[in-house]
């Protein structure tokens, strides 16, 4: 590189010089220069030249016309000189200019040049297969006919009204395809994704009715079982322009890529995702690709192994569904929407996490109809596509109580020994703030076994009343410390996006909230006995309900995940997940006995819980809850786990405007909690099938029952 | 006399120079390097417009080629006609001039393209008569400058010359033309340098062209909107002169044009891509590639010693053209001789100039190297008036 500068700059110097030298030359006449001058005079004298316009410097000359002046001849001189000075002035500019743009500049330039001749447009890359626990396949990758156009077809009349009457497409439509740039300019542009082998070989057969157009093979995303797990699996989409733009440093994304959306698709992109093939193109100015300069085929992306149990996850969509939609009508059944989540309590797998209403993920292949997407987001559709599971936020109502029982027993608010009187209606605040148990005709003397086993609320309120009167010796935010133990009021951390985290009201809290209405800002000691039953301002979430009472259940919070390991295209397994304790909530071990009893009896005292988990072979805790939400039915919980003296799993269970949890919430919890123990058995019926995920909206009409908590 | 010799003894080979001056000329009618330099840029030009018509079927290289083969007969015949004839038809020179500006508005055989009539067709020819006219504008020039020359100190007799030299200039501007309207206007502006003009009139002409100029541009728009219509600058040659004052104004994709000529030019480095190699001419990014931009094909292809190789021709061949006419019979030759020499040098400065964002966009071609047979034709006819100057220049 230098040598070359220097070869350009001697060039250049050379070509100034000659400009220079030039007017010199010219230059040179106009002093009597002693030493030339005159010897050719001299010569003159010897007859050689005469005076004229001689210029002997240029060579002497015999004078033809003596009739110039030297007057004349001088002026001529500075004429040529000023002439001179032009043409220094011109090339020395010009030269300048192309050496500092041919040289200095070059590189700039050249990559300039480049990014006009070549072009690289990118073919999708297969994304990695998702599998269940033991390898089944639940997203896997299918082949797709797909019809290309490349982009002149557009104006191709003809050929456009073709492809619309033959693939079944408005032709306004076909162009507009036809003319979506979005995947690169020198990409051909897909017509139609999913064409029907007939159509595909229709244009094949008549290659020559159909210029420019051609069919490819393309892999897209399939779902064997509809809408198994979908909102674990999550959909993919095009990657939008937000997401370009926001792209990680490495990440291998063009315009026009399928991307996931939600759930493991979305959580685990970067794994799933595989590396672009590409073609590296010499174009004209027209686009058109004059020569292949390189090509690299695409590669998988890898494979992820999920610690979903399919035949249990399965078992869990079709109960959700039989209870809430029976036969695909929502509102038929029982509730409005439900969701379930079942883990394992001694390393926090997620072994089933379902949703009613759901959606079938293949929905989102080839981009989702406007129609459809604005279906999904109504009221009136109650919003398939959110995970309930981990983003609905509820109040835990009396799940709640199993929590607030082991804080005052931690906290000595209560013992094995305290003695509850419920009437029905509880005035521990005075007779003006009267609270009413939700069995108002109450139920008499109770210890704290039977105040969780019936699930009393006064036994609670005098609880409540115990820790704010002991706000002095234990401070303001006891009850909330030791609740927050269990995992409550902060997202847990599960591999997928989208999880709320929840409420733990504290008085801060409450001042921060009000803050604009300082008159009810003011922490009560209703907030406490609303609070210490699970309402008020107490949300959670079914995720955080099944890890709290895996923590009741085990001692210790796992967190909860959903990848099991991650294997690379050879089957190499290249990250494992670790089982994580997240908390281990302070608790003595006759403490936690003693709840452990009245969530045992809880199931005990109520025939028609007791008949769902009859006839195994171990024993099941649980707590049912029944939330109260305004200007809705009653939401109906169920939390449970078993078997009880080695606890092995845990559901939590909720049905919006479900109102009795022993008509929903508790027969979903306890056939996937059994399926969860036959599939460890062995027993569990592992033969797979399709789950639907349509349903259509019927009015609700809850069949109104007594409450039974 | 003591001093004369030791003078004569300073001078380094007396006796070379006196044979020099009594040397018989070997060629009569031709100076020797006048010629291989005149035939080395057109074998260099023709080298390039081949390879820059090679991907453009519009072009056709036999063309150029025939322009070449009537440009060398024209030559040869000019050289042997003795120049000094031509000295007193200036009022034929007008006429000529001006029926050959206003040719192409003849109906039937005018053909318009890209919004100026600088074309002619009869029958199956096809050709420039401005570009024809440069040549009676030479002679024009010089015919008048020569007429009054040694009295253009006086100012009436100043702007009589003036005016007859104003004469094509406004009759191009009609067409309009703006860019060989600036040849004419340079080569008259040499006329006046060598014909010995006072430098103040030349310096207060040039400013006012100037401030003429900038008014124009200034009351156009203004002009326009009174009139409805284009009336003073056509809009391309408005949008040109903004392109070249502002890279980023670009509404008619003048601006492309340019950046494309640069990355022509730039990427081409210091020794080039080789000759047939010039990717963005054949791509079909560089527009125009065998005609106002042939110099970025050849900048691509040879690099900057290609651009230099073609740099330093043309300097060769002014130099030579300017000893010719130092030496010329009188100062009809002088002129001819250095308007032809100002002609290439301007068309040199704004065609290269233009391709390298020095210089506004328009369409003069390159000399020896441009496609176009009409303007071959009229470089030779100039090399046939030099040449003609030089053999009859009485020795």
């Amino acid at each position: 590189m230098f040598q070359a500068i220097l070869i350009g700059l001697i060039t250049l110097i050379a070509i100034v010089a000659i400009a220079i030298v030039v007017i010199l030359r010219h230059r040179s006449h106009d002093e009597p220069r002693v030493t030339s001058a005159h010897p050719v005079r001299s010569i003159n004298t010897v007859g050689v030249g005469s005076s004229g316009k001689a210029h002997t410097s240029r060579g002497p000359r015999v004078p033809s016309t003596p009739t110039t002046s030297s007057a004349t001849d001088d002026q001529l001189r500075s004429r040529f000189t000023a002439m001179g000075v032009l043409v220094a002035a011109v090339f020395g500019s010009l030269g300048v200019k192309l050496w500092s743009m041919q040289v200095i500049q070059h590189a700039s330039y050249a990559s300039k040049a480049d990014s006009n001749l070549y072009t690289t447009v990118y073919t999708p890359a297969p994304r990695g297969i998702i599998y269940d626990t033991s390898g089944v396949a639940l997203v896997r990758n299918r082949s797709s006919f797909t019809v290309l156009a490349e982009a002149d077809v557009a104006n191709n009349r003809d050929v456009c009204l073709r492809l619309s009457v033959l693939l079944g497409i408005p032709l306004d439509v076909v162009r507009s395809r036809i003319k979506d740039t979005s995947t690169g300019a020198q990409n051909n542009r897909v017509v139609a994704s999913d064409a029907s082998l007939r159509n595909i070989a229709f244009i094949s057969e008549h290659a020559s009715a159909f210029e420019g157009v051609s069919c490819e093979t393309r892999t897209v995303r399939d779902y064997p079982y509809g809408a198994l797990a979908a909102h674990v699996l999550g959909y993919t989409g095009t990657v939008s322009d937000d997401e370009l733009s926001s792209a990680r440093d490495g990440q291998d994304l063009e315009s026009g890529d399928v991307v996931g959306k939600s759930g493991i698709e979305a959580s685990y992109e970067n794994v799933l995702a595989g590396d672009h093939g590409t073609r590296t193109l010499l174009t004209d100015a027209d686009g058109n690709v004059k020569q292949i300069v390189s090509e690299t085929d695409p590669t998988k992306g890898n494979d992820v192994f999920l610690t979903i149990r399919a035949p249990v996850q399965r078992i869990a969509d079709q109960k959700l569904r039989d209870i809430v939609a029976p036969n695909g009508y929502l509102g038929s059944g029982s509730g409005t929407a439900a969701s379930i989540v079942c883990l394992d309590v001694r390393n926090g797998e997620i072994i089933a996490m379902s949703n009613f209403p759901t959606y079938t993920p293949a929905t989102f292949i080839g981009g989702i109809s406007q129609d459809i997407w604005n279906d999904f987001n109504t009221e009136e559709s109650h919003y398939p596509l959110m995970n309930r599971a981990i983003a609905g936020a509820y109040p835990a109502a009396s799940t709640f109580k199993s929590f607030s029982a082991m804080a005052a027993l931690t906290d000595g608010i209560a013992n094995s020994s305290s003695t509850y009187n419920c009437t029905g209606t509880w005035t521990g605040f005075g007779e003006d703030y009267p609270q009413k148990c939700w069995l108002t005709s109450g139920h008499g003397t109770l210890d704290l076994v039977g105040g969780i086993a019936n699930s009393c609320d006064v036994v609670f309120y005098d609880i409540a009343k115990g820790f704010y009167d002991a706000q002095n010796t234990l401070g303001d935010d006891a009850l909330q410390d030791y609740i927050k133990q269990y995992g409550f009021g902060k997202t847990l951390g599960i591999d997928l996006s989208g999880e709320a985290s929840g409420r733990v009201p504290t008085p801060e809290w409450k001042a921060d909230y009000y803050k604009d209405a300082p008159e009810q800002a003011v922490w009560q000691g209703g907030d406490m006995t609303n609070m210490i039953i699970g309402q008020g301002y107490v949300l959670v979430t079914p995720l955080q309900i099944a890890c709290g009472y895996a923590g009741i259940a085990s001692g210790k919070i796992y967190k909860p995940h959903l990848l099991k390991e991650v294997r690379n295209s050879i089957g190499e397994t290249v990250i494992s997940s670790q089982p994580q304790v997240l908390y281990t909530p302070d608790m003595k071990e006759q403490d936690i006995a003693l709840v452990r009893q009245g969530l045992v009896d809880v199931i005990s005292v109520n025939s028609n819980i007791k008949s769902e988990f009859s006839g195994l072979s171990y024993d099941v805790a649980g707590k049912t809850g029944t939330a109260e939400v305004s200007g809705k039915s009653d939401y109906s919980w169920f939390a449970c786990y078993g078997p009880l003296d080695d606890p092995r799993y845990v559901c939590a269970c909720l049905t919006e405007e479900g109102i009795s949890s022993a008509q929903n919430s508790v027969p979903i919890c306890a056939d996937v909690l059994k399926a969860a123990m036959q599939y460890d058995d062995g027993t569990l019926d592992t033969t797979m099938s399709s789950v639907p995920g349509n349903y259509q909206t019927v009015a609700y009409s809850s069949s109104s029952t007594s409450r039974s908590d | 006399m003591a001093q004369h010799i030791q003078q004569i003894s300073s001078v380094r080979t007396p006796d070379r120079q006196v044979a020099r001056a009594t040397r018989p000329r070997r060629f009569k009618y031709f100076n020797i390097p006048f010629i291989v330099i005149a035939a080395a840029l057109i074998t260099y030009g023709l080298i390039v417009v081949f390879s820059a018509v090679a991907n453009n079927a519009e072009y056709n290289f036999s063309r150029q080629l025939g322009g070449v083969a009537v440009g060398v007969v024209l030559m040869i015949l000019l050289i042997r006609y003795d120049y000094h004839r031509l000295s007193n038809y200036m009022v034929f020179f007008i006429i000529i001039t001006v029926v050959l500006i206003m040719m192409p508005r003849i109906p039937g055989i005018g053909i318009s393209s890209n919004g100026a009539l600088s074309w002619v067709g009869i029958g199956p020819l096809r050709f420039q008569p401005g570009e024809f006219a440069k040549i009676f504008v030479v002679l024009l020039a010089a015919s008048t400058v020569a007429r009054y020359g040694g009295r253009l100190n006086d100012i009436r007799e100043y702007l009589k010359t003036l005016a007859i030299l104003a004469i094509p200039f406004v009759c191009i501007l009609t067409q309009p033309d703006l860019g060989t309207g600036l040849v004419y206007l340079f080569i008259s502006g040499v006329a006046l340098i060598v014909g010995g003009a006072r430098p103040r009139y030349i310096v207060v002409t040039v400013a006012i062209i100037v401030i003429a100029v900038v008014g124009l541009f200034l009351i156009d728009p203004i002009a326009d909107s009174i009139a409805g219509k284009d009336v003073l600058l056509k809009d391309y040659q408005r949008a040109r002169l903004l392109v070249f004052m502002d890279n980023s104004y670009d509404p008619t994709g003048d601006g492309y044009n340019l950046q494309q000529a640069k990355i022509a030019i730039g990427s081409g480095g210091l020794f080039g891509h080789g000759f047939m190699n010039a990717a963005q001419s054949s791509l079909g990014y560089l527009p125009e590639s065998s005609t106002d931009f042939v110099f970025c094909v050849l900048a691509e292809e040879f690099g900057f010693m290609g651009s230099a190789l073609l740099l330093a021709l043309y300097i060769a061949l002014i130099l030579v053209c300017f000893r010719i006419a130092h030496d010329a019979k009188d100062l009809f030759g002088t002129i001819i001789v250095m308007c032809a020499a100002g002609m290439w040098l301007f068309q040199i400065l704004e065609n290269i100039g233009m391709d390298c964002g020095l210089m506004p966009i328009t369409g003069i071609p390159l000399p020896f190297v441009s496609y176009g047979s009409s303007f071959m034709v009229v470089n030779f006819v100039m090399l046939g008036l030099i040449g003609s100057v030089w053999a009859h220049n009485g020795r």
